[in-house]
């Protein structure tokens, strides 16, 4: 199968390009979630509380370093990871664009599930009752879109159910704040799904962390896949994929990529449609190539972006999706017009 | 001017007036000159006036009074008449004196303004002198200044004996209200902090400008008291859940936390006598252990 790929030097040579491109990557997303535990807003001797956390010693500094900290540092590279991810698979799968992770509505799903679980009371005052929600808000999504795509329709079904599915999702959220019990729901949550990753604890990293995994193992088998559909359905049928099975993992993964995501982190907008944008130049158009740089960008994007707001001076701190949106929509725009420019 | 412009401007002058008779047609009080018909809109004047007020004296008190959950005098309230601040409500009952506190309900205070019939507005007092004035005011305006000044004996009786047992070393204590919202320096917040031997450790980690602390600094600033509002829950809120992290959680487990139920400092009153009290034998407690 491998072998009916076209293949030529030139692709060769990119995919060694990309192969740079990911060490290179690596390094920056490492290199910022070191600089994420380093910066906070109190400072401590962090090498010292690292020494007491692994020593076992329950000392405040050590206490802040793993409970608030290092949860703030792996979150945004998880949740950028995901979104970058998923903006490439989904661009590619579609071959449109202007998908982004939102676009098969479950990040408004995810929303949905976590404002009926935690305002409706269905939690009581259990601590991660807001992420739950979100998850089964966007399993219940994943499961509709796949109920649609295992019968057979094609992108543009796809994407009008997500568009669908985000309206229905949004007028939902909008009735269930209504009737909630707490007068300030509303306003709370609309401040939630600028999305932020403040205080968040080591307890929403376990909680994510399976998931997220799982959707990107999904995401990442389809890359071969992704590089034959850039040829269309039908050649990629006749070059042997299943689509049923691409479609169903692509969807199941981003669902769960995203939908922890958005449970735990709220919405963060733009990371998703613009990575793959600033990948694609880097690693030629074969969208398989471009999976991996993407999620990594993804993860230094959205660290970057909450270091940030932690040196910025205006308290309380900004929230994460406006900083990206803010860095996202000129560059959206600045493409597009070069895009003219071109044709 | 057109013709329809007058006539708008006409008959919204007269429905002012109308509203303007309406509450001046109202009883002007006893013989003595007290008030016969107070309305309060605001939960600390509720609590005020049904505590320096003759029952009948009282038209209706705000909504919030009857919650026990951040009313101090819930019972008390029980069988009232309560209105939500709406102009309508108010005006229907025809007051001869309105209670509002200074940041809740203006635009009825506005319009009351507006038709000739201002409030008693009560603001937030920073300090127990500004409590004891706003205590002074209220009862006499209701036309019962001796009963204020029974309650400002009672509350600084219960100051004195509280503050007696005050220890040294004085402990480093954090308010830690719902989304971090702390108590800052020169509000009667810390003036309690202060009665009760405590130094407010707000003043040198610092808040922003709304009075939120990060928890980061909440933490690793050695707080030997931080005090929380543990009690009857709410509706859920996002507000709370932060009150819930586990970094609070060790705290607690570390002895270093004590629960005062919010609405015993939130109006001024004999009770916030009663936040000095706990908040003293906290300290002692912890001062024991350590």
């Amino acid at each position: 199968m491998k072998a009916l790929l076209p293949r030529a030097s030139a692709s060769a040579r990119s995919r060694l390009a990309g192969a740079g491109l990911i060490v290179i990557a690596a390094a920056l997303v490492a290199a910022l979630v070191l600089a994420s535990v380093a910066i906070g807003y109190a400072a401590f001797d962090v090498p010292s509380a690292m020494a007491d956390l692994l020593a076992g010693r329950t000392t405040l500094p050590a206490l802040v370093l793993w409970e608030l900290r290092i949860p703030r540092a792996l979150l945004g590279a998880l949740v950028g990871f995901s979104l970058g991810l998923t903006g490439a698979v989904l661009q590619g799968y579609l071959r449109n664009p202007l998908a982004d992770p939102g676009i098969l509505g479950i990040s408004s799903a995810a929303a949905l599930g976590a404002v009926m679980v935690f305002y409706g009371g269905l939690a009581g005052s259990l601590s991660l009752a807001l992420p739950l929600g979100g998850i089964a808000g966007a399993a219940l999504a994943a499961l509709g879109i796949n109920l649609l795509a295992a019968r057979g329709t094609g992108t543009l079904g796809l994407i009008l159910a997500g568009v669908g599915l985000s309206s229905l999702a949004g007028a939902l959220t909008a009735l269930a704040l209504n009737l909630a019990p707490n007068s300030y729901a509303a306003l709370e949550i609309v401040f939630w799904l600028m999305g932020s990753l403040a205080d968040r604890s080591m307890d929403h990293v376990w909680l994510c962390l399976p998931l997220m995994g799982l959707g990107w193992i999904l995401m990442l088998s389809t890359a071969r896949a992704l590089d034959a559909l850039a040829l269309g359905e039908d050649t990629a049928a006749s070059l042997g994929f299943d689509l049923v099975s691409v479609r169903l993992r692509i969807v199941t993964g981003a669902a769960l990529a995203v939908g922890s995501g958005v449970a735990v982190s709220g919405a963060v907008g733009f990371v998703g449609l613009v990575v793959p944008h600033l990948v694609r130049p880097l690693v030629g158009s074969r969208p398989g190539a471009s999976l991996w740089p993407s999620g990594l960008l993804g993860a230094a994007l959205v660290l970057g972006a909450d270091i940030a707001i932690r040196l910025l001076p205006s308290r309380p701190e900004l929230k994460l999706g406006v900083i990206t949106a803010l860095v996202g929509a000129p560059f959206l725009i600045g493409l597009l017009f070069r895009r003219q420019g071109r044709t | 001017m057109s013709n329809r412009a007058r006539i708008r401007v006409g008959a919204v002058s007269l429905m002012v007036l109308l509203l303007g008779a309406g509450l001046a047609g109202a009883g002007a009080g006893d013989a003595e000159g007290r008030p016969a018909r107070v309305v309060s809109m605001n939960l600390c004047a509720d609590e005020l006036l049904l505590r320096l007020a003759d029952r009948e004296q009282i038209a209706a008190v705000s909504y919030l009074a009857r919650d026990p959950r951040g009313s101090n005098v819930a019972e008390q309230a029980e069988g009232l008449p309560r209105t939500r601040g709406l102009s309508e409500e108010v005006i229907a009952l025809k007051p001869d004196l309105i209670i509002a506190g200074a940041f809740t309900t203006r635009a009825t205070v506005a319009l009351l303004k507006r038709i000739g019939f201002p409030p008693l507005e009560i603001g937030v007092p920073a300090d127990f002198d500004g409590m004891r004035g706003q205590i002074r005011m209220v009862a006499a305006a209701l036309g019962h200044p001796e009963r204020g000044e029974a309650m400002i004996a009672e509350l600084d009786a219960r100051l004195a004996e509280a503050m007696q047992w005050a220890g040294t070393p004085r402990l480093r204590a954090l308010v830690m209200r719902p989304n971090a919202f702390t108590v800052a320096p020169g509000s009667l917040g810390d003036a309690v902090l202060t009665a009760a031997g405590l130094i407010n450790v707000a003043a040198e980690i610092g808040q922003d400008r709304t009075g939120q602390v990060s928890l980061e600094a909440a933490a690793l600033a050695d707080v030997d008291l931080v005090i929380l509002d543990e009690g009857a829950r709410g509706a859920p809120s996002l507000a709370d859940a932060l009150l819930r992290h586990p970094v609070l959680a060790e705290l607690r487990r570390q002895g270093r936390t004590v629960s005062v139920p919010n609405r015993l400092w939130t109006c001024p009153g004999p009770q916030v006598a009663e936040v000095v009290t706990r908040l003293v034998a906290a300290a002692r407690a912890r001062t024991s252990l350590r």
